[in-house]
């Protein structure tokens, strides 16, 4: 048996202890003999007793006395005591002893098993009340512990909430706060009294108040983490934003015990942030409006924006044209060259600049020309490349055009001196054989040679005053009618018309007239009419008219001449070149500068000369008609002289 | 017309030209001088009778233009013709009566010789019928 218990025993007659001791002997506990009161009062001091069995006829001290004092003390109140009697066993003396907190009376003559089971329940008891009383202690002591601890860690996690940069707060299961750290009472200036339950909610910006309660009490509901972004007022009246959050503190059940929540300033981000998206939306703006088509790529080369010209530019869309995608929009013949220049600037990360063809959204490609330069990110980091590119085709063609002009003008000087040393040997030669040939003395044959090398002498000079001059007889605008200028040139050709069998038709408005200078109108008709002589073949038909009209889209006043011809026509291939210096279909025939030439005198009278050109049944019909305005200014006037003076 | 009585001084740097311009003008019946510069011309229109100038262009020293120019103030009503072989009027040539391209040929060379002067005899009637 574990821990055996005392049991006193108190009897003035050593017989009868003795048998006590037999009896109780078999239950193993311990067993303490008193043969008087006195005795028995110094065992119970010195000894935890759990039964004490006594005789209630004793000398000195009975049995009930001996009770009462031990009832006295409060150490013994529970301690349980039989008595023993031979004698005495009346109801009254039954009563007097439970009075004295007896709990049992066994009487004489002992019947050993009784004892024995009597005194055994008592001890047992007394056991177990031990141990109750022991586990009691402990838990005393644990609960006494773990309050400590938890009031040490309370203490802890207060002082952390309150160290912490955020705001902080507790609430119940149901969202109730009922604790904030020190700083947000110091950010929002608030009390206790007036945080208490969801007082936080007056703080909240009314605009996003109805969302932040929606989503706040939604996570309540549903146990999970709440996360929003929304201005708090501070003390001073004004919010700041500030990025809040709560999570859920669950006991070991998994049941919500506590709500924790944290409210980080980050105004400072979102103001950088706002900064970040309307500098972006700045540069889209003005990226947009740029008379330029941009780009951007990143460190990778694949690119990642472009503004609204380049796919206005395209016609594609911008999901099209990111990464590589604008690679499809390049001529197949500049691609590679290209990207050569453009892989190398991303590796050496140096400013570039290409020029390549570019389709555009009607599929035709056109140059352009582009400037790229890298990027580099507010940790100097390189981020990629940003380029504008321009539609240059114009300026090439400009630039074409302007050499071109150059090398004409080079060439008109050229001719110049060319002329002037030709037509001086030339005069003193006609001059020699127009006397020659009026000589007396020249027989048939002589005169013959003389005759045909004056004939030769005359082409050559027809030829070097039409091909080497811009030959003008007047310095002033004068008024010009043009069937004069008409005439004069029809009669120029006259001898071709008549060969060819070209009927020719005439439709003149009589009067019209527009001020100019006679011999440049008298080029330009003389190349439109030479033309289509050219082009007409036997028995076409040449038709000439001259009208007043008024320009349809400019609504001036002025003349319109219109030379249409039934000859070979003009392939719709080359519709957009015949006025381009050099270009000719005449092979070496021609020098392609007529219609170029005489363009460029139409357009110093601001007027304009235009084709058509269609097959008909039976051929081809060609129109070419010129439009005049009836006055000219005279700044154009003047221009148009330094123009032909240069 | 009686071009036998016209007087033309003819002035040209190159010989050869200036000789085979003589002989035309004289074959076409005028009395033709010659001068081989813009001094020598002036020097001969000062001594005598000269009916019209018919005068290179471009010469040495003071060119046709500047020739053109001296006649005129000194003798407004002498007509004077350029004669050249640029196929461009210079824009110095406007004090002459006339700029003509030396590739025409002798014959429209008479014709506007004839031409200048029957407007210069005019314009000299007009002028002795007002007085």
């Amino acid at each position: 048996m574990s821990n055996p218990i005392n049991i006193l025993m108190v009897d003035d007659q050593p017989a009868k202890l003795l048998s006590y001791e037999v009896i109780l002997g078999e239950l193993g506990e311990n067993l303490l003999k008193a043969s008087s009161g006195k005795e028995a009062l110094e065992l119970l001091l010195k000894n935890e007793i759990a039964v004490v069995l006594m005789d209630v006829s004793m000398p000195d001290l009975d049995g009930f006395q001996l009770a009462d004092m031990i009832r006295e003390h409060p150490r013994f109140q529970k301690t349980a005591i039989i008595f023993i009697s031979a004698v005495h066993l009346t109801d009254v003396d039954r009563v007097k002893g439970y009075q004295r907190g007896a709990v049992d009376y066994i009487s004489v003559p002992v019947i050993p098993e009784l004892l024995r089971a009597k005194v055994s329940v008592f001890a047992e008891l007394h056991r177990k009340t031990q141990q109750l009383e022991r586990l009691n202690r402990d838990l005393e002591l644990r609960v006494a512990q773990r309050t400590q601890e938890l009031q040490a860690s309370e203490s802890q996690f207060r002082t952390l909430a309150n160290s912490i940069p955020q705001l902080a707060w507790i609430a119940d299961p149901d969202g109730s706060v009922f604790w904030y750290n020190q700083r947000w009472y110091d950010y929002t200036g608030s009390n206790r009294e007036e945080m208490r339950g969801q007082g936080w909610q007056k703080l909240v910006h009314p605009d996003h108040l109805a969302r932040v309660r929606a989503g706040i009490e939604r996570s309540w509901k549903s146990d999970n983490s709440w996360e929003d972004t929304f201005p708090l007022r501070g003390q001073d009246g004004e919010y700041r934003w500030f990025l809040s959050r709560a999570i859920p503190i669950h006991e070991a059940t998994g049941r919500i015990v506590r709500w924790f929540g944290t409210n980080t300033d980050v105004t400072e981000q979102k103001l950088a942030q706002q900064k970040v998206y309307e500098s972006e939306q700045r540069f889209r703006t003005m990226a947009d409006q740029a008379p330029v088509m941009i780009w951007l790529a990143g460190p990778d080369k694949r690119r990642v924006y472009f503004n609204k010209p380049w796919l206005d530019f395209t016609g594609r869309t911008l999901e099209q044209d990111l990464g590589d995608g604008w690679m499809e929009e390049v001529h197949p013949d500049d691609l590679q060259g290209y990207l050569e220049i453009y892989n190398a600037a991303f590796d050496c990360r140096r400013p570039f600049s290409a020029e390549y063809r570019l389709r555009r959204a009607d599929g035709e490609y056109r140059w352009m020309l582009s400037k790229a330069v890298p990027l580099l990110d507010s940790n100097q980091a390189f981020s990629g490349f940003i380029c504008s590119c321009m539609d240059m085709t114009e300026r090439k063609l400009t630039e074409e055009a302007l050499v071109k002009s150059e090398k004409l003008a080079a060439m008109g000087r050229l001719a110049g001196i060319i002329a002037h040393e030709i037509n001086n040997p030339l005069e003193a030669i006609s001059n020699a054989f127009y006397l020659l040939r009026r000589h007396p003395s020249l027989d048939e044959e002589a005169q013959y040679c003389a005759n045909l090398a004056e004939q030769e002498l005359a082409r050559l000079a027809h030829i070097t005053k039409q091909t080497l001059s811009f030959y003008r007889e007047s310095q002033q605008p004068v008024p010009v009618r043009l069937r004069e200028v008409l005439d004069n040139v029809l009669e120029l050709q006259s001898r071709r018309i008549k060969a060819s069998g070209i009927i020719l038709e005439k439709d003149y408005d009589n009067n019209a007239t527009v001020h100019g200078f006679p011999v440049e109108l008298k080029q330009v008709f003389l190349n439109l009419i030479g033309n289509a002589i050219q082009a007409t073949a036997e028995g076409g038909r040449l038709r000439v008219r001259v009208s007043e009209r008024t320009n349809g889209s400019t609504r001036r006043p002025g003349v319109k001449v219109s030379i249409s011809d039934t000859g070979s026509g003009i392939d719709p291939k080359y519709a957009k070149r015949i006025f381009e210096p050099f270009f000719t279909t005449k092979d070496t025939k021609g020098t392609g500068l007529g219609l170029w030439i005489s363009r460029g005198i139409i357009q110093k009278y601001e007027g304009s000369i235009e084709f058509r050109s269609m097959r008909l049944a039976g051929g081809h019909a060609t129109c070419f008609s010129v439009f005049i305005p009836g006055v000219s200014s005279p700044r154009n006037m003047e221009l148009s002289r330094t123009l032909a003076a240069g | 017309m009686r071009r036998d009585k016209t007087v033309i001084l003819c002035v040209d740097d190159e010989e050869n030209p200036l000789i085979l311009r003589k002989l035309v003008l004289e074959k076409a019946g005028y009395c033709v001088l010659t001068a081989t510069s813009a001094v020598q011309a002036l020097a001969v229109v000062a001594s005598r009778r000269i009916d019209l100038v018919l005068s290179d262009y471009l010469m040495p020293g003071a060119s046709g233009a500047e020739l053109a120019r001296q006649i005129k103030e000194l003798w407004p009503r002498l007509p004077i013709i350029l004669h050249s072989g640029v196929n461009e009027i210079p824009a110095d040539a406007g004090c002459a009566d006339l700029f003509l391209s030396k590739v025409e040929g002798p014959a429209t060379l008479c014709e506007r010789i004839d031409a200048v002067l029957s407007g210069a005899r005019t314009r000299k009637r007009g002028t002795s019928g007002a007085l």
